[in-house]
């Protein structure tokens, strides 16, 4: 009896993940069709398996420059990650651990900020980005994602749970502040900035409202915009538009197919601590 | 205070310093900004220089048809989406937890898998599968005779976007949910099954109590995010058909990007936001009233 329901619920997990990954297979499988198989379904395998749809993307820069977006992409996610990274750690380094007057208060107020939804400083941030001058730029991207709390607060809670002695012990042998920092609380945080990394160059590499607003030329596009322009022009033409897509999809893919320890555990931890 | 004191409060004051500059530009200014800017009307076509106008916006948005339209809209797709996204969650989580420890990983992950697609993709992908004619949903279909109009016709649209969103967002709950159940201790069902409490019992009078702050939390994050959904429906169906798609989000971004009038578009924003805390604290203040 305990059997037959260990069966039946793997059958029904079995056919869940069947349903969500079927759509994530099509993306990859059509990308190889001829136009006239997408047009008249015939079955999810491609009959005439080919790289046209490839070909032609990759041939033709100066009317789709994919592999520009997909260099402004990576430029893009990295520098974030980057940012993010560094200027998060060292905030939350300096609220979880230096005895600066104020720091509750501010640590409360950058905390209270999560609540906001992001669509409410869309248009102002617009704004301040445009009186900056960087307005179709990448650092129109990449600089005000520096500013959010989320990092902050995961390596915070992270921090406060490295032990104190350590950091102690190099400060009685006369290591700087910084010199904790950089040799002590960032190679014990290996885990948590792994994951806030992955999760940070993923958000970023998947964004489409910033890009959608931030940028206006098509050289300057990221991937997910340069995608998205693709059904605008190529409505007809699913081939072509599916590739593209796939060259979006597939680094992000990789890098889920690689961490995904890292990132499930980190969703679940978000979920949990709080 | 002495003087290494001193230098250490410097020190980590310049630590703080670069999060602080841009998270005053970027959050803090914003947030003060964007409220200023919506007690102006300020169209940037019409060349006009701002002018102070009160509540003007709020009173004009109140009073507009299309702005009620967008609300319902996105209350419309609220209402379909964190139930059936927590529901499905629930049981792919509970499902998940009942295969014996350290199996399910393929499944797990297989699950979680669409989390991780950019909308402009997901959309072009559902956007084909949803389309009449070519339609790869339709072409299944044919052989039964059936033609579903998934994204042409009312009643149908905000539905198939609901269809849309539950395979692309359900993955995190999912995950978040089976943390929880990991986390009841397993001896309160042993305890239970030696009493004779059969699996409904257990369920309702273990599972459920104590995966409750994890399961108010996931449906409170959900509707959160429901609440500012963009992407599924200007990819899908740009809004359409006769506007029965377009939530408040798009509405706004229309507002302040296509039409440039950006008081209004803040004033809107504004709106939402209230809209969405008054869900939250209220849905906070009848957990606490029935404990």
């Amino acid at each position: 009896m305990k059997k037959i329901r260990l069966r039946l619920i793997q059958f029904f997990l079995l056919a869940a993940a069947v349903v969500f990954l079927t759509p994530i297979a099509l993306i990859f499988l059509t990308s190889l069709k001829p136009d006239s198989e997408i047009i008249h379904f015939s079955g999810i395998f491609p009959r005439q398996w080919t790289l046209d749809n490839f070909r032609e993307i990759f041939d033709t820069p100066e009317e789709i420059p994919i592999f520009r977006w997909l260099l402004n992409s990576v430029f893009i996610s990295s520098a974030v990650t980057f940012l993010i990274l560094l200027v998060n750690s060292m905030a939350a380094y300096a609220l979880a651990r230096l005895e600066l007057p104020g720091r509750r208060g501010l640590f409360v107020v950058i905390i209270a900020t999560l609540m906001i939804p992001g669509q409410i400083l869309m248009i102002p941030v617009y704004l301040i980005i445009n009186k900056l001058g960087l307005l179709n730029t990448p650092w129109a991207l990449i600089i005000p994602a520096g500013a959010g709390a989320f990092g902050v607060f995961l390596l915070h809670q992270f921090f406060l749970g490295i032990p104190r002695s350590l950091e102690d012990a190099a400060i009685v042998d006369g290591c700087s502040i910084f010199g904790v920092y950089r040799h002590i609380v960032l190679p014990l945080s290996k885990p948590a900035l792994s994951t806030l990394g992955i999760f940070t160059f993923l958000g970023s590499w998947n964004d489409f409202l910033s890009p959608l607003i931030f940028l206006d030329s098509v050289d300057k596009f990221t991937l997910p915009v340069g995608v998205a322009l693709f059904q605008t022009s190529y409505a007809a033409e699913y081939g072509l538009t599916l590739a593209a897509c796939v060259v979006c999809t597939a680094p992000a893919l990789l890098a889920f197919v690689f961490f995904q320890r890292h990132i499930i555990k980190g969703i679940a931890l978000t979920g949990l601590k709080e | 205070m002495t003087r290494a004191k001193y230098s250490n409060i410097f020190y980590g004051y310049l630590f703080l310093l670069p999060y602080l500059i841009l998270f005053c530009a970027f959050i803090l200014l914003p947030l003060i900004y964007g409220l200023g800017l919506s007690l102006f009307q300020w169209e940037v076509l019409s060349n006009a220089p701002p002018r102070f106008i009160g509540l003007g916006n709020y009173r004009e948005a109140l009073g507009e048809t299309y702005f009620w339209k967008a609300l319902g809209a996105t209350l419309r797709f609220v209402a379909m989406i964190v139930p059936s996204v927590v529901f499905g969650a629930l049981l792919i989580a509970l499902a998940l937890n009942a295969l014996p420890e350290k199996s399910g990983g393929f499944f797990k992950a297989a699950i979680f898998a669409p989390t991780i697609i950019s909308i402009s993709v997901a959309g072009i992908l559902w956007r084909w599968f949803f389309s009449a004619e070519f339609g790869l949903f339709n072409a299944w279909l044919a052989p039964l005779g059936v033609k579903v109009p998934w994204i042409t016709e009312n009643r149908w649209a905000m539905k198939s976007v609901v269809l849309m969103t539950v395979w692309w967002t359900l993955g995190g709950p999912m995950v978040v949910l089976l943390a929880g159940l990991k986390q009841i201790p397993e001896q309160y069902y042993e305890a239970a099954s030696i009493d004779g409490a059969g699996a409904m019992r257990r369920f309702f009078h273990i599972t459920l109590p104590l995966l409750k702050p994890v399961l108010l939390f996931v449906i409170v994050m959900n509707i959160i995010g429901s609440f500012q959904v963009f992407g599924q429906t200007f990819m899908i169906t740009r809004g359409g058909p006769e506007l029965s798609t377009r939530v408040l989000v798009q509405y706004i971004y229309e507002t302040a990007f296509a039409s440039y009038r950006l008081g209004y578009g803040s004033a809107m924003s504004w709106l939402l936001f209230i809209v969405i805390a008054v869900f939250s604290i209220l849905q906070f203040r009848l957990v606490r009233e029935r404990e």
